[in-house]
């Protein structure tokens, strides 16, 4: 990778590849639309979902029981990045990368879980329907995602080139979500396996979703599980209060238990500072296992992960794990 | 193959150039300031891998933190929280080298890329071009000291070309008075020189000059050595134990027969020679005790006449009384007042071309010089000097001046020195290298002040003395108040701890801040090494001397006190004959004055003859014996009452 004047990165090796299979492919030099902050839910809009309690009839706020104790071994997560590299009559080629990895804490100091090589990968995401190269799969040692179709609807997909970005943008994040996904299935699949931290959801793998050691924690809230007073309850939460234990819908996902915990003080800070929502499988007496678990995503409180500005929310081993992965994708 | 402990690192804002590089480690690697390391490239530059060695001068941590004002947030402002808190935030150690030396050396290119190691013992070598010098059969390596980082213990060595000479000379030390730094490390240096100094460059022999103290005054005595010690002396191949051969040479005290020496105990007088000058060994360096108005062209070429035409031989004229045999001060004022008398009577301004006030002037200096350096200049008494043209290899000379007026110490250190200068000039010193150590530099070759007969003397041996196999150790507290030109000949230059201030001068800014701190820091027994084949300032360890240190000498062997003539001279003779006593001696000075006394004992010391006393008693001068003769027994003219006291009555 080299960087042009005006600092934008540009894949010699990506290009060189695009430009074997399409001559003609324009370069993208300027600021073209980047993604880099792909929070899972690509495009998802605000909304507020109901749940149902699952301690007790109503939503509450809990004062959470005993002293933060620090019991994750292990931090989970991932980065993408993807670029339009070139396009070809406005048909946008997009580089996407991908890393996931674990750190795990060894003397409260933060090193890659089992020196493994984390996940990481380089593909091009292109139309191929509108760039007439269909049944391409690989270019000079580039894997290539075919972009034409919607995967839900099977669609083809406008021929808009916001609309083919969107796609691709939208692919390189599943495939984010899949190699952190396939990361804490193996975590989660040893006999004894330690409490892992996993940045984000645990309901889209079964696996995973079933494990008692795996831990989700949710920074963002586009989706609010609580109506009503429960949004009352969830939004008036003090530090070091959770709310009841719910259970999200499960439609399309795994069944988890989760529920609402505040980290910091809100107070002269807007209503979701330091709110995090934590998932965990279901099983056991969910109040026990809630304050349990609440106690040790407190400890999580810190050191601060700043300078990152979702430092409110996010744990340092979050950030180092975030940092880890900047750093080698 | 070790394991690397760090990478090379290179940014925008601080690239790697072919002089200096970036590396970071691991936390808790044993990398430190002053650690040697190596760089293995991973792409061959001209069909060969390149290789760069590098001494680390300055280390960088920081962590993931914009301000501290995060930390204090992470904490609550409590700090003892920070203990508990579940991690620690990433944290780097990143440190800049120095390049020594890179493999191929052409083309020079910046630093690559690549990991880092741990110098071995083969990679110092290498690093500081040491292969160079340490080939069999042509090894010239010094010990210096000990390299330690991590687990490498490399030997440090001194080209011996580069620190006696022809290549390179001269030593200086600088380092803060009172942690032994610079006359242990010098006799530490002298015993490692002396054991290793190759047979191949000749002989070699130390002329010290103690200054102050007991410093230097008891290097033939075994000193406290602990394991540590030792096991650096093994590692360097120098034996751990004291100088064989030292003598000691200390003047007289200004009054009595005492030597004006600490080591004037009488257990240890077997090697200490009184240092007493006459007229014309003084004469010669007369310039020395006199200031720069005294030596006019006028008063120059009076005291030329005086050493060319009066002394040493009959000197008649016209105008004197008598012919006179200069040969002391006394026959030399004596001479002055004969010369003045003369004009006085003949009404005369001049004589021989010399002005009555000139002559006046150089007589009112001279004839005050053995008042001034009383001790070491007799008024008319014996010569005993040091024995130039028979030094002998691996001696150590000490000259004792620690006690003596700054006049008679200049006039000792010049006058030595330019008899060595002399001697190794006509090669019939006896050595063929002389190594002078003179401590406390700054009072003799300042950087400032007045330019003295000793400045430019040591001067001259900095710029010139290593042709001669001439070669100055000094040392000072503050290297950048010494003349730049004395310090700045010296091939080979070592630093104990230092004054922060000193360090603030500007001749320190080539040293990094990092190197400049280690330096105010410098423990007892560490050095930093500027050597002509290392490119960088390296750091070493030493052992301590193994002789005894001057202040426990001092409290073992405590200071003789005045002594008589007698006994004076019965120690003098027992050092070299131990059945001699006090009686003999006694008997054998008898009613002897003093001077001859000396001079036959100067003569006897110097013969070194069998029969000490026989030869001391041969060579007093021969005195008349009084014979007592009965009165002749007078016939009375006429007898006379018995009881008449006034005679017979009439």
């Amino acid at each position: 990778m080299i960087w042009s004047k005006r600092g934008i990165s540009v894949s010699i090796d990506a290009l060189r590849a695009i430009q074997s299979l399409l001559p003609d492919a324009e370069i993208v030099q300027s600021d073209a639309p980047a993604d880099d902050s792909y929070g899972g839910a690509y495009g998802e809009a605000p909304c507020i979902a109901a749940a149902e309690c699952v301690e007790g009839r109503t939503l509450r706020a809990h004062r959470v029981v005993g002293e933060p104790e620090v019991r994750f071994a292990g931090f989970l997560d991932g980065i993408q990045r993807a670029r339009i590299e070139c396009h070809r009559n406005g048909v946008p080629i997009v580089e996407g990368r991908v890393a996931a990895a674990i750190r795990v804490r060894v003397n409260r100091r933060f090193t890659t879980w089992g020196h493994r090589i984390p996940i990481v990968s380089r593909r091009l995401y292109m139309p191929l329907v509108f760039l007439q190269c269909e049944g391409r799969t690989e270019i000079d040692g580039f894997d290539i995602v075919d972009t034409s179709y919607d995967d839900r609807t099977k669609a083809l997909v406008s021929r808009h080139p916001g609309a083919l970005r969107a796609v691709a943008f939208e692919r390189v994040g599943r495939d984010r979500d899949e190699a952190e996904r396939n990361l804490a299935e193996l975590w989660c699949s040893a006999g004894d396996a330690e409490p892992l931290f996993i940045d984000g959801g645990i309901s889209g793998s079964g696996r995973v979703a079933s494990a008692s050691c795996a831990v989700g924690v949710i920074k963002s809230h586009q989706t609010l599980f609580a109506d009503g007073d429960a949004l009352e309850v969830v939004m008036s939460l003090r530090r070091g209060e959770r709310s009841s234990v719910f259970a999200p819908p499960s439609t399309r996902r795994h069944s988890v238990i989760s529920w609402y915990l505040r980290l910091r003080d809100p107070r002269g800070h807007d209503a979701m500072f330091g709110l995090v929502r934590i998932e965990a499988s279901v099983g056991g007496d969910v109040a026990s296992r809630a304050n349990e678990i609440s106690r040790w995503v407190l400890a999580e409180a810190a050191p601060l992960s700043l300078p990152d500005s979702r430092w409110d929310r996010m744990a340092y081993g979050i950030r180092d794990c975030e940092q880890f992965l900047r750093a080698i994708a | 193959m070790t394991q690397a402990l760090g990478r090379v690192v290179a940014t925008e804002r601080k690239p790697n150039t072919p002089h200096e590089f970036h590396f970071w480690t691991a936390l808790d690697s044993p990398v430190g300031i002053g650690t040697i390391v190596r760089v293995d490239g991973r792409r061959p530059v001209n069909g060969q891998i390149p290789r760069v060695y590098g001494i680390v001068t300055e280390g960088f941590s920081y962590t993931d933190l914009v301000t501290p004002l995060h930390d204090v947030m992470s904490h609550d402002g409590a700090p003892e929280s920070a203990g508990f808190a579940s991690a620690e935030r990433a944290e780097i150690r990143l440190y800049s080298a120095a390049v020594l030396r890179q493999i191929p050396e052409e083309p020079l290119q910046p630093v690559p890329m690549g990991d880092v190691f741990l110098a071995l013992e083969e990679d110092v070598n290498i690093a500081l071009r040491m292969d160079g010098y340490l080939r069999d059969g042509s090894n010239t390596g010094i010990p210096i000291g000990v390299y330690r980082a991590g687990g490498t213990d490399a030997t440090i060595f001194l080209d011996a070309d580069f620190l006696v000479g022809p290549e390179a000379a001269h030593l200086n030390i600088t380092g803060v008075s009172g942690l032994a730094t610079k006359t242990s490390a010098v006799e530490w240096l002298l015993s490692s020189l002396f054991a290793h100094f190759p047979d191949s460059r000749g002989s070699i022999a130390a002329v010290c000059f103690n200054v102050k103290g007991p410093d230097l005054c008891f290097l033939d005595l075994p000193g406290k050595l602990d394991d540590g010690d030792r096991a650096l002396y093994d590692k360097m191949g120098v034996p751990a134990r004291p100088f064989e051969n030292v003598h000691y040479y200390a003047p007289y005290a200004a009054r009595g027969y005492a030597l004006n020496t600490l080591r004037s105990n009488e257990a240890l007088a077997h090697n200490v020679t009184p240092l007493t000058w006459g007229l014309r060994e003084v004469l010669q360096y007369a310039e020395v005790l006199l200031n720069r108005d005294d030596i006019d062209a006028k008063a120059d070429a009076l005291i030329d006449f005086i050493t060319r035409s009066v002394i040493d031989q009959s000197f008649t004229d016209p105008m004197l009384s008598r012919a006179h045999v200069v040969q002391s001060f006394a026959d030399l004022e004596d001479w002055f007042r004969d010369v003045l008398r003369g004009l006085e009577n003949g009404n005369k301004e001049s004589w021989r071309t010399h002005h009555v006030a000139t002559i006046r002037k150089v007589r009112n200096r001279l004839s005050n010089i053995s008042v001034r350096c009383a001790g070491l200049v007799t008024d008319s008494g014996p010569v005993s000097d040091l024995p130039f043209g028979e030094f002998e290899d691996r001696a150590t000379y000490v000259v004792d001046v620690a006690n003596l007026e700054e006049d008679a110490q200049d006039l000792i250190f010049a006058r030595v020195v330019s008899k060595l200068r002399e001697h190794l000039e006509r090669r019939d010193l006896g050595v063929k290298h002389v190594v002078v150590f003179v401590d406390e530099l700054n009072k003799y070759a300042p950087g400032d002040g007045p330019d003295t007969y000793v400045r430019k003397m040591l001067l001259d041996i900095a710029e010139r003395g290593r042709y001669l196999g001439l070669v100055l150790f000094s040392a000072q507290q503050f290297r950048s108040q010494g003349h730049k030109r004395v310090v700045g000949n010296s091939g080979t230059s070592v630093f104990g701890r230092m004054d922060p201030d000193e360090l603030a001068a500007p001749g320190y800014a080539v040293l990094s801040p990092a190197t400049r701190t280690k330096l105010a820091t410098l423990e007892k027994g560490q050095l930093m090494i500027r050597h002509p084949h290392f490119t960088q300032p390296i750091f070493v360890r030493y052992p301590s001397p193994a002789v005894m240190a001057g202040r426990l000498g001092a409290e073992q062997f405590p200071q003789g006190g005045e002594v008589s003539l007698d006994v004076a001279v019965y120690r003098s003779l027992r050092a070299r004959d131990s059945s001699v006593t006090l009686q003999a001696v006694e008997d054998a000075i008898g009613l002897h004055d003093e001077g001859d006394v000396l001079r036959a004992l100067a003569v006897t010391l110097k013969e070194r003859p069998s029969d000490v006393l026989g030869v001391f008693r041969a060579r007093l001068p021969k005195r008349i014996t009084q014979s007592v003769q009965a009165r002749p027994q007078v016939a009375a003219l006429r007898g006379g009452r018995g009881d008449d006291p006034y005679g017979a009555a009439r």
